[in-house]
Parts: structure tokens; sequence; C-alpha cells
């Protein structure tokens, strides 16, 4: 793929609808659809979260007894004394304290060094090769999206919430779904009706028509046969400070989207993989008071999310798994933030999941071009999730890739 | 159906933000040569017609949190000017006499990509569409110094925290990147030294005004695309903008807004030609009038500021004028596209991302909503069988399918219900 149509793929955004007709659905119908045909108890989720901007690994998962830590960012380094303490010389960022719990839990994996050969520094590049799961060659499907091709065809199999799905869904036959949020109020009496004639099909339509049609249609596709408490409107996102780094894209509302997934795994609703994303980790300037702010609401909303299924008897089948598309620089600029970057920790969470360590922390001291080295191929931790979540082949969805991150799961 | 009607219903909504009462009607007897070449060279200035130039005082800087009431009255400023700003380009776009100019400086907001939400204040934001106004139709090497030296950008890709020895390279690399070259167009070295040659600039947050320190910036050579000597910005700029690269680049951005996100830009179109000399007028004439507007497949879906300015010209809407105040600014975030507020520096997506469920249920909302607020005498005044065909000339509408046939047929005399179907329907939504 060149380069126009690779930036194409992420249509400037990191939010293509690849293959046009990524069906949107409405809560209502997953609603439905959790009633008439819920997934088998047991059956496991993944719940995949995108941090969108590119999140500093190092203020992330801080190496506090590593002097060069402090010596290579004297303004934005965490003290000993302040970090969450975890082993092997390394703590969470400060505001990380409900993941704290779910370390102590063991519920945590801490998967180090994360990332690919030939990082790329551009955030829609590095993104769309976390994505497509392919960073040798450029390819324009998902690796979700490739596992959705080897399943039967159903909208609700793969779920992304906002109303624009991610290159992640999107495969060669099918793609995942997109949940907007906010409650849809679908147009009743005459004027739905009419609406409803708009959502035909025309044997004229060029594909965005057809596209624009379908995308009515789907809005009266809906039963009444709901429950209750899905049916309001979304619960409104917490205010958010002001945060420097939201250049690079993401949603905001990471509690208000897992809220919602939360109640829909509860309900049944017949997913198996979801996708929310939180942007404004692109710190190149005054970035610790910014980072700790959206990582604090990392924490609190996937905690918050696992409680939620507590007692639901889904709690011990949900698989959390936390990445963004590079870490940072690990010297600091002089505006007290970090520049684009390479490999970083990525988060596995879970009851099936061993807690720990995972991977070599790469060294300070052996920069590649200022760049920390990769340790992990973000390819083992899609194998094992592939593998011990979806019960797929990781070899036929990842052109062969053979590695797994070993004994991540229990 | 005319010749040169699906042309004519792709210049006016690619190019002219849709045409206003009788336009349409008059291009198709006037041909497709004519009205394009009508189109294209209206005068390139910036005068807004008989809308008033806003004036946004200086707000100075955030008074601090200690003072509760003086903080609050400053946010309820930075709102309303915020708001005041839209509104008016907003007004701007449905009023001007000359939509090319506004259109193309609608183009270069997406490019340059740059919100209020992180610059904060509207005078900054303001300053920087001015610049995109003047430069829309002029010369990019132009336009590419005058937004290097642009506040808002500065604001919006930390420049102001560039500074020699701990370079911060957040603008060098998205310059490079996605306002002149495009990815893989250059090396992380290019990237790192440019952030030298960008270093020193400051910039006053709440005036967007550049100056440029000389102790901040890195003074010593800077190896950048074979040169080795010391660069500043505008020369760094310069060199950048010289890469044969950025003529494939701007002239792929072009047509990927204007003509087919899904189709390649082909040579044979000579966007590339005419855009050697980076003259962005002759790009525009060479989209207009070398056979792209012909393919069929050229099909791209209206972004919702392009759908509403769409019917405000129809329509005779004046955006600020609507009520109440909130309500355009309410749906234009529904439908997630407010000017000022691209979701990030790469700019708003286009085409498949704008047909969810989501989009149709507020485009529906929204329409009802300025139904109420339209004036349908001219339309009362045609009579119920000639109907459709008004409002899809009206609309410069290439062809209703049966589907918008029928359902615009069997509302015909409930004049609301028969302007919302038409605006909604697939055929306006998407331009041929």
């Amino acid at each position: 793929m060149d380069t126009i149509s690779r930036r194409k793929f992420l249509q400037l955004t990191g939010a293509a609808t690849v293959g046009a007709g990524a069906a949107m659905l409405s809560i209502s119908e997953i609603a439905e659809a959790a009633i008439t045909r819920p997934l088998p108890s047991g059956t496991p989720i993944v719940v995949v979260v995108t941090l969108y901007g590119g999140n500093d690994g190092l203020n992330t998962v801080v190496p506090y007894t590593d002097s060069l830590y402090y010596s290579m960012r004297p303004d934005i380094s965490y003290k000993p004394e302040t970090v969450l303490p975890l082993s092997d010389g390394l703590g969470l960022n400060p505001a990380m304290r409900e993941m704290k719990s779910l370390w102590d839990q063991k519920k945590l994996a801490v998967i180090r060094g994360v990332g690919y050969p030939y990082p790329d520094h551009s955030h829609f590049s590095s993104m769309a090769i976390w994505q497509t799961g392919s960073p040798i060659s450029h390819i324009s499907s998902g690796w979700l999206g490739r596992w959705l091709d080897t399943q039967s065809a159903d909208p609700m199999l793969a779920i992304s919430l906002g109303s624009v799905p991610p290159p992640l869904f999107a495969g060669v036959k099918r793609s995942g779904s997109a949940l907007p949020l906010g409650g849809l109020v679908v147009p009743s009496g005459k004027l739905g009706m009419r609406c409803q004639t708009l959502g035909k099909s025309s044997i004229n339509d060029s594909p965005l028509m057809a596209a624009a049609a379908t995308s009515m249609g789907n809005l009266f596709g809906l039963s009444d046969n709901v429950t209750g408490a899905l049916k309001g409107p979304a619960p409104a996102a917490p205010d958010l400070p002001v945060i420097n780094g939201g250049n690079a894209g993401g949603d905001s509302s990471l509690q208000q989207q897992l809220d919602l997934v939360a109640k829909l795994i509860v309900a049944g609703a017949p997913t198996k993989a979801w996708s929310v994303s939180l942007g404004g980790f692109d710190t190149h300037a005054n970035e610790a008071n910014a980072q700790s702010v959206l990582l604090g609401n990392v924490s609190y909303s996937v905690a918050r999310f696992l409680n939620q299924l507590k007692g639901s008897g889904r709690a011990s089948d949900v698989t959390v798994l936390i990445y963004s598309e590079f870490g940072r620089r690990v010297k600091a600029n002089a505006s007290q933030g970090t520049d684009h970057g390479t490999s970083g920790p990525v988060f596995v969470i879970g009851d099936r999941i061993n807690g720990g360590m995972y991977g070599d922390q790469p060294s300070l001291s052996k920069l590649i071009d200022g760049d920390l080295a990769v340790t992990t191929d973000f390819r083992d931790i899609y194998s094992s999730i592939l593998e011990r979540d979806l019960k797929a082949d990781p070899a036929q969805i990842l052109n062969s890739w053979k590695g797994r991150v070993n004994s991540l799961y229990k | 159906m005319e010749p040169q009607r699906l042309e004519l219903t792709r210049l006016y909504a690619r190019f002219a933000f849709g045409p206003r009462p009788g336009e349409f009607s008059q291009s198709l007897k006037d041909g497709f040569t004519a009205s394009a070449k009508k189109i294209l060279s209206q005068p390139q200035v910036v005068a807004l017609d008989s809308l008033a130039t806003p004036n946004f005082p200086d707000l100075g800087a955030r008074p601090s949190q200690a003072n509760a009431a003086a903080s609050k009255a400053f946010t309820a400023a930075l709102k309303a000017q915020s708001d005041e700003l839209t509104l008016w380009w907003l007004d701007c776009m449905a009023h001007t006499e000359n939509p090319l100019l506004e259109r193309m400086t609608w183009f270069w907001h997406g490019h340059w990509a740059t919100s209020i939400d992180k610059v904060n204040f509207a005078l900054p934001m303001f300053n920087q569409n001015q610049t995109l106004r003047a430069n829309a139709l002029g010369n990019f090497r132009t336009m590419a110094h005058a937004m290097f030296n642009d506040g808002a950008l500065q604001i919006w890709l930390d420049g102001n925290d560039n500074v020699k020895g701990a370079p911060n390279e957040n603008l060098s690399r998205e310059f490079m990147e996605l306002f002149t070259l495009g990815v893989n167009n250059y090396s992380e070295e290019d990237v790192k030294a440019l952030a030298r040659a960008f270093t020193g600039y400051q910039v006053v947050r709440s005036t967007g005004v550049v100056t440029f320190n000389s102790k901040r910036h890195d003074l010593d050579p800077i190896r950048l695309f074979g040169s080795s000597v010391p660069l500043n910005g505008d020369a760094a700029t310069d060199l950048v903008v010289s890469r044969p690269e950025n003529v494939t680049f701007i002239s792929q951005r072009l047509w990927y807004r204007f003509i087919s996100s899904s189709s390649q830009l082909d040579t044979k179109f000579g966007i590339e030609a005419a855009f050697a000399n980076r003259d962005i007028a002759s790009a525009v004439s060479a989209l207009v009038f070398n056979g792209a507007l012909s393919v069929p497949q050229h099909t791209v879906v209206r972004q919702p500021v392009e759908w509403f300015i769409a019917v405000c010209r129809a329509f005779s809407l004046q955006p600020s004028k609507l009520t109440p105040k909130t309500m355009v600014m309410n749906y234009l975030q529904k439908m997630a596209q407010v000017p000022f507020l691209p979701p990030n520096v790469g700019g708003w997506p286009t085409d498949e991302a704008w047909l969810s469920s989501a989009s149709a249920q507020f485009r529906i909302a929204f329409a009802a909503a300025l139904a109420k607020q339209i004036d349908f005498n001219p339309l009362a005044s045609v009579p119920s069988e000639k109907r459709i065909v008004y409002i899809r000339d009206l609309l410069g509408v290439y062809e209703f399918s049966t589907r918008t046939f029928t359902a615009l047929t069997n509302a015909k005399d409930d004049l609301q219900q028969f302007f919302v179907l038409a605006v909604c329907s697939p055929e306006f939504v998407v331009i041929a």
C-alpha cells in the first residue's frame, strides 16, 4: 500500500470505516439480541481500550529505582515515594490507584517494552500498524476484523463505542459495528414512516448513497421490546480538565463508554469483542498533570467497569487490553513534555489472567536514537488473546505469527 | 436529464456550498463552463459582504483561580467569543457572494486543522481564519509562511515551547506529515532538524502575536534536505515547500476532499501540473475544468457543516439569526463537526464516517428544527405536483431516486416534512 492509501485507511483521524456499510447499532437492537440470543455464559469477552496520542510508558510504569530515569527527565519524573510500587523496581503512576489494587489482586499483567520492528513515529501510521496488526506489510484490514472474517456474519459480534468504528474492526469480508453514545431518538408518526422510505435501497445507488440509505434504514430496525435500564440516554461524561495533549484524536468519555459496555455485557449481549478509546495522550508539553489526569481516568473507569460486572456471572469472562500507538522519547523536551517515541507497556487485565510482570524492561542506558528498545512484539499479545479468548488460530490472522506471551493466562 | 447536470450539481455542492435560489436553474441554461467560470472568477477579496467583521477584544491572561468571580466571568467571556466566532463564520459561508473563497477557507481549516479547544482564545483563531482566507486561492508557499507564523497554530502544536537544546517536535512533525509533504516523505532526522529550525518562536496566547526570540533559537547549522546552514522558521519552511513531494501531496489532499476519497489522484487530470508553482487557484481550476467532475464514481458525502450551509443558502437562512441561539451549535456538535473544533490535527474524516445512524438521526432532528424557521411561501406558491422538481433544482440535486420520489410525493402537502425529507435524502446527503 502506498502512503496515500495508507493515509486514506486512517482517513486522517485514525477512524476509518474500511469498506462501506459497517453497521450502526442502537442500544435497543443490542438489548433485543441480548434477550433473544444471549452470549452463552462462560464465553470469553475481549474489551480493547485504545489510548490515542501516544501514552508515555515511562511515566505510566515508572522505573523509580533507576537513576537514569531521574537524570533524563528532571522536571517530569515521579519521586520514588509517590509511585505505587509493583515489583522489579517499577511502580504505577500515582494516579492509578485502582490499577494498583488490581495488581494486588493478581489480575493485572504488565507487559513491558511492547512495540514492533522499525518503530514509526507518526501517530497515524503507528496507530495503523497496531490496529492492522501488520508492522511490515501495509494492509487495510484490522486484526480483529480478520478474526471477524473467520466467524459467521453477526453485526453484534464486535462493537465499538462512538459513531465512527475504528480500523481495528474492519475485516476483509466483515466489519464490526458501531454504537453511538447517547440515546437514539427515532422519528415517529408520518415523518418516521417517510424517513423509513428514504432508507430503502434504490437500484441506481452509488456505494455512498447506499450507505446513506442504510444508515437511515438502520434507525428503524428497532423493537420496543427492550429492557428499561438500557432505554435512557447514556450518562454524561465526567468533567475533565482541559488537557494539553489533545491534538491526536480519540474520545474523551472513557467512563461513559465503559459504563455502557458493562450494562450490555451484564444484559447478555452476544458480543465477544468491544472497542473503546480515550484521547489526549499527545503530551508534548506540560505532561505531568495532563497525563496523570488521563491515567487516573483510565484506572478509575476500568476498575468501575470490572466492578459493574460483579454479580452478573460474567466478571471472570472478560479480558481488558489497554495499549497506545507508541511510548514517548525518554528525554524530556524543554517544555516539560516528551516527543513521539517507541515502545511502551501494555496492560492485560482479567480474572483469568496471571497478574504480574512480563517482557523485559527496556534499558535506559541502551537507547536507540534516544528511544526505548522494543522487547516484546505486540503480536505476541494479540496471539495470546486470539487463542485463549477468541479460540482462533493466531497464525491465520497474524500472517503465521508464532509468538505468545507465555503463561499470561491461567 | 439536462446535459452537464451532474457536473453542475458537483460544481455547486463542492465548490460553492450549494446554490442560492434560482442559481442552479440559471446555470442549467448557461451551461457548465460559463457557470464554473463565474464561480471561479469571483474576486478573491477578503471583503465579507454585508456582514460586519467581528471585533474580539484581547481578554488578556486568565485571572487567578483564587478569584472565583473573575475566573467565572473570564470563562464566560471566552465561551461567548468562541460562539460568536463560529456563528460569524457560518454566516459568512451562508451569505457570501464569493462562495468559492469561503469554501477554500473551509478546506484549509481542515488542512491546517487547529482547535480552539486548546487555543482557548477566539482572537488568534479569528486571525488564523483571516490568514487562511487571504491565502485560500493564492500561493501555497506564501500560505505556508503565514501559517508557520500563525499564533493559533503555534499554540496548538506547542511551538511556544520549542526551544534550543531540547526542541519540541510537535509542530515540525505535523508540519511535514500533515501540512506540506505527507507521511514517509521525510526522515526522523528531518523531523528533529526542522524542530531545531523552528525553535525560538514565542506566542502571546490571548492575541496570537508571534515574536522571535533569538536567545531561544538554535543558531547552529542545521542539516535538512541536503543543505547544512543555520535556519530559521521561514528559511526552513522554504526548503520544505520546495520539495517536489509538496506538489503531489497538496494535489492529493485537494483531490481527496473535492473529487474522491476512494479513488487515487489521477495525473491525467493535470492537478499536479497546475500546482507546480504552488498556485492554489490553478489547481482548483484543474479540479473543476479537467474532467474529474464527469467521472460517475467520484461521489462525495457532504460534511455536516457543508450540509447545513447548503440548506441555509437554498432557504435564505442566516445561522446567527436562528433561535434559540444554542440550536446551531448543539446540532453541529451532535453531528460531530463544529468549525474551529476539529477532532485532531489531521482534520475531519470523510465520506462513510458521516453516514452513521447517529448522524442520520441528528440530521433529521436538525432539519425538523430548521423547518420551523423557514419561510415556505415560495415553495407553497409552487403547484404541489411541481414541488419535487422545484426543490430538486433549488438544492441542486442531480436526481432523486424512486424511493425519495415516493417519500416526497407522500409529503408534498406538508411543506415542513417535504423539506426534511428532501434535505435528509441520500441524494442530497451524498453529492452524486
